[in-house]
């Protein structure tokens, strides 16, 4: 049965425009109720759903929800992979007034319970039975969540645990329902407000227990206006929903945006996919981490590095004086015939089938934002013709704070704050927003809620900053990260990280120097590329952490880190560097989650190491630790050589 | 570099089975037959008329035998007795008043039900074995054709085609019958670009690849073997009353001789086997590298005032010409199809040297 025609009237804000995400999908099934709102790849082909039928599948989830307890004001736990019918169930717990809580599908059980103290969540929905039985080890522990639905059924067959049901029963109860009570599906739509809670996100951790963050809809809908008056996002656009379910990103710039932009919202067929699936999608919007354009750039360097003679030459030709004509541009330059010349030759041979090959040929709207980029990333994509752009924002303001305009593109900005966001600068340089998205307080957290939030409702970010001559916000780094050496030079170790972390070979790093007379690195090699490059010297190797050792190697380290340091003032150059035996571990606690390094960590676990590197030794014997998967602890004994940049 | 495949996405599998699922081959085929159908308007009536109508009558030819060996494995050498016996049928039906559309047919129809008896022999012999076979049917055929009066009008006589028209459209004049034939030669090669794509086109395979393996998965290789005979002997007849209409005009038994067959056999392996787009480059190889050598030899020759034996220069392009296949032929066994397909995929992965994700 079908909603279609029936349900005309939908809850609006002061602005007139759909004041829930429910409201905006029962908007777009009456105004545009044939086209088609998500798209999932499903063994190979695209499977579509238009708004109608998006809007029937999440009203009878939500009639479904609510016949097995979904109360309102209560939280739904949420934990999977990025899925057309888990984001119906999200849409679905909205409607009932209830709000979704996104967890990393990576999250281990031990570390599970911390996403589950808000909201009560007494039902959770996972994505598969890997997830299932993480929920049902985590209710052995703490006797919570009582349901555990699941969407896919595979390997399910013979669980006999009580409280388990399949989403498509979810769905089917709730089809009965909406058949049985004619006035239903109207209810539903009606039924939240726009201060109701949409979704509840947890603050990356990378000072101590995640804090709950709620966004109302309020906040949502108005980030996104917000967004769309400053033209960083269109109607109709085409999405592609990839990012980590958990992360605002994903909530606000897939799901939300989507919905009320009405957008085509394209979803991968798995993680390991995305990349192939995004060429197939060449979305007209397109946000990712710093991080990830790292890696596509990566991937584009080790592919031409293995390509023909004449192609490769034609790349190295073309790509440095691309780069070398947007910095240019960047600062003001107008390109000269000749040089507009080059680019067009350029685009034919070089840019666009890059682009293509990327699927980010139709990419009008690129961003990025979370961390600050390197330059050289940010030139190489730019470069290309793709208009990659930095945005500004943290999960308590939807991640709409600011964003760079075409014209105004400097590497050192994050852009200008959005229509409709004040931001303000407080005296100790710290960054303050206020606006329609920034959220209403931490969940049961009154105290960090009082830090965070000033009486005039300014959210304090944290982050240091100033606005530059032309009202572009320069974000500096944390106001807690600023450190000094001992001759109190001051800087921010992220920023020369993610220099060193441009280099292909180097995965992760981390700068130390806080109080020290010098600095120096603690640097984890890119096992695929620097592999690679290995290979095609012939030399062997069985582990990473063998290769990390290699002598060829770390003379590779050494001259990719002599290169930052030519960027580097005198005083912050990197002086000693050790390549570290395996790679930093969001499972050893050394980077979180959303992969941003967990400094005291390190610095408490690799202790020895870093007193080695300070006390001119030339190498250093160290035992690491090593957690198994199944839990269980060991000791390793390295030798590590220590070089000199 | 040419080659775009972003935001290319299916929502059904038969839409991924497309013929060009990329814009690019698409463009190209749109651009390649709108130059066809142009060209009596672009180029000179004497290049429609000798060069471009036997490409595509020829082709059409090869197609059908490379459906036999190309598709199903089986040697034909008597190719050119079967697009005789087409000929001879479609001529005396057509002069029986017959139209020519379904003279055409009968035609097709006459050349396969003599082909498929011929074909039979397929079934107990393979390999060089099958190639005498299909050989003593060319043998056979000539000397029933030129034998019997009836059949040919006389040993040294030729037989006139009377004027036809094809859906009503007068067949004569220069640029009616290229038409005729380009529009036929365009169904063949949207049917022989499908066939592969259907269970009788995954059944030839099975067979071709190994026909004890074929019937023990369920492929039954007599009555495919057949069918294949059937099929390519049809599309060979039905060739042969083109090439009487639109080409020959007046057909005698010397157009069907041996080296007819053995050249149609050099045109489907030189373009590559199974390849339709092989079919067309290795008619065109075959068809105009003696003229386009021969060409260059004189040029050449008067150009640098080289006095070059006349007897040798009648001889240079052939021996030109051999060295030409058996080059092309050393460096990619697989055909003129495969080459081609090497320059795409080169293309294809612009900029980089493997298709790569």
């Amino acid at each position: 049965m079908s909603v279609q025609g029936k349900i005309t009237g939908w809850p609006v804000n002061e602005r007139g425009a759909p004041a829930t995400l429910v409201a905006a999908l029962a908007a777009n099934a009456a105004q545009a109720g044939g086209k088609p709102g998500f798209r999932e790849r499903e063994y190979g082909i695209w499977r579509e759903w238009t708004w109608v039928q998006v809007l029937d599948e999440v009203l009878a989830l939500a009639a479904g929800f609510e016949s097995i307890g979904l109360a309102p004001g209560h939280a739904l736990t949420v934990v999977g992979d990025n899925r057309a019918a888990i984001y119906f169930a999200m849409l679905a717990a909205n409607a009932l007034r209830a709000y979704p809580s996104p967890v990393y599908p990576d999250v281990p059980v031990e570390e599970f319970r911390n996403f589950v103290r808000f909201g009560d969540p007494d039902i959770a929905l996972a994505e598969d039975q890997e997830q299932v039985d993480k929920l049902l080890e985590l209710r052995g522990r703490i006797g919570r969540p009582k349901t555990i639905v699941y969407d896919d059924p595979r390997g399910m067959a013979h669980y006999t645990d009580p409280g388990l049901v399949a989403l498509t029963d979810i769905a089917a109860r709730g089809r009965a329902r909406l058949a049985a009570e004619p006035g239903l599906a109207a209810d539903l739509v009606g039924r939240a407000g726009a201060d109701d809670i949409a979704v509840l996100l947890y603050s990356s951790g990378t000072t101590g227990l995640a804090k709950g963050i709620p966004l109302r809809h309020s906040n949502i809908t108005g980030g996104i206006a917000n967004a769309e008056a400053g033209g960083y996002f269109r109607k109709g656009e085409t999405l592609f929903a990839y990012l980590p379910t958990a992360w605002v990103g994903d909530f606000v710039f897939s799901l939300a945006a989507g919905v009320l932009l009405q957008a085509v919202i394209n979803i991968p067929e798995r993680a390991e996919t995305a990349l192939h699936d995004l060429r197939e999608v060449a979305p007209t919007f397109y946000l990712a981490a710093p991080r990830a354009w790292d890696a596509m750039l990566t991937r584009i360097q080790v592919g031409m590095a293995d390509s023909t003679p004449l192609k490769r030459r034609l790349f190295d030709w073309f790509i440095p004086r691309a780069i070398e004509l947007e910095r240019k541009r960047l600062k003001g330059h107008r390109p000269t015939a000749l040089e507009s010349a080059r680019e067009w030759v350029g685009n034919l041979l070089i840019y666009a089938p890059l682009k293509d090959w990327l699927g980010l040929s139709r990419a009008e709207r690129a961003f990025t934002g979370g961390e600050a980029m390197g330059e050289d990333t940010f030139l190489f994509f730019r470069a290309l013709g793709i208009r990659l752009k930095q945005f500004y924002g943290q999960t308590e303001t939807c991640a709409l704070t600011a964003a760079q305009v075409e014209g105004h593109v400097r590497i050192d900005t994050v852009g200008r704050a959005m229509p409709g966001v004040e931001v303000r600068i407080d005296d100790n340089g710290e960054i303050l927003i206020r606006s329609a998205s920034v959220f209403h307080g931490y969940a049961d957290n009154p105290e960090a809620t009082a830090e965070a939030l000033t009486p005039d409702r300014f959210l304090r970010t944290g982050d240091a900053g100033r606005l530059d001559a032309n009202g572009d916000l320069v974000v500096l780094g944390r106001v807690s990260e600023l450190v000094q050496t001992a001759q109190g030079e001051r800087f921010i170790p992220t920023f020369i990280e993610n220099r060193l972390k441009f280099s292909p070979y180097i995965r992760n790093v981390a700068v130390l120097g806080a109080g020290r007379d010098q600095l120096t690195a603690i640097v984890c090699i890119d096992y695929e590329a620097t592999g690679h490059w290995a290979e095609q010297r012939a030399l062997s190797y069985s582990s990473y952490a063998e290769l990390s050792q290699k002598p060829e190697v770390i003379a590779l380290i050494t001259a990719e880190i002599a290169r930052v340091n030519e960027l580097q003032p005198e005083g912050l150059r990197i002086r000693r560097f050790v390549n570290l035996h395996k790679d930093f571990d969001a499972d050893d606690g050394e980077i979180t989650r959303t992969r941003k390094l967990r400094r005291k960590v390190i610095e408490q676990t690799y202790a020895r190491l870093v007193d080695a590197l300070y006390d001119g030794s030339r190498d250093v014997t160290f035992d690491a630790k090593i957690t198994y998967e199944d839990g269980r602890q060991g000791t390793l004994s390295r030798n590590l050589s220590i070089r000199e940049v | 570099m040419f080659f775009r495949k972003a935001g290319i996405s299916f929502t059904r599998y038969q839409d991924e089975r497309r013929i060009w699922r990329l814009p690019a081959d698409r463009w190209t085929v749109a651009v390649i037959l709108a130059l066809l159908i142009a060209a009596p308007f672009l180029i000179d009536r004497l290049y429609i008329i000798s060069y471009l109508l036997p490409l595509i009558i020829w082709s059409m030819a090869a197609m059908g035998l490379n459906l036999l060996m190309g598709g199903a494995g089986q040697i034909h050498l008597g190719y050119g007795a079967v697009i005789g016996i087409g000929a001879y049928a479609s001529v005396h039906a057509m002069r029986a008043g017959v139209p020519f559309e379904l003279a055409m047919i009968l035609g097709g129809v006459a050349a396969a039900a003599v082909g498929v008896i011929f074909g039979a022999a397929a079934l107990r012999v393979k390999g060089l074995y099958l190639a005498m076979a299909t050989l003593a049917m060319q043998y056979i055929v000539d000397f029933v054709i030129v034998q019997f009066p009836a059949i040919s009008g006389g040993s040294q006589a030729a037989l006139a085609v009377p004027r036809v028209s094809f859906l009503g459209i007068a067949v004569e004049g220069d640029n009616a019958p290229y038409y005729v034939a380009l529009a036929i030669c365009t169904v063949l090669t949207l049917f022989m670009l499908n066939v592969r794509r259907t269970s009788f086109g995954r059944a030839l395979a099975a067979v071709r690849e190994k026909d004890y393996a074929a019937s023990i998965i369920g492929v039954d290789p007599f009555r495919y073997k057949l069918l294949a005979f059937w099929v390519s002997s049809f599309i060979g007849g039905m060739t042969g009353a083109v090439l009487a209409v639109c080409y020959y005009r007046t057909i005698s038994p010397d157009q069907f001789h041996l080296d007819l067959s053995i050249q149609l056999v050099a045109m489907v392996i030189v373009g590559g086997l199974g390849s339709v787009l092989g079919v067309f480059l290795g008619v065109g190889l075959i068809l105009f590298a003696p003229i386009v050598l021969n060409q260059l030899i004189s040029w050449g020759a008067d150009q640098f005032g080289l006095a070059i034996p006349i007897d040798l220069r009648a001889h240079l392009p052939l021996m030109l010409y051999g060295a030409l296949i058996m080059g092309f032929l050393l460096i990619e066994p697989l055909g003129l199809a495969k080459i081609y397909n090497n320059i795409r995929n080169y293309f294809l992965v612009w900029p980089f040297r493997h298709a790569r994700q």
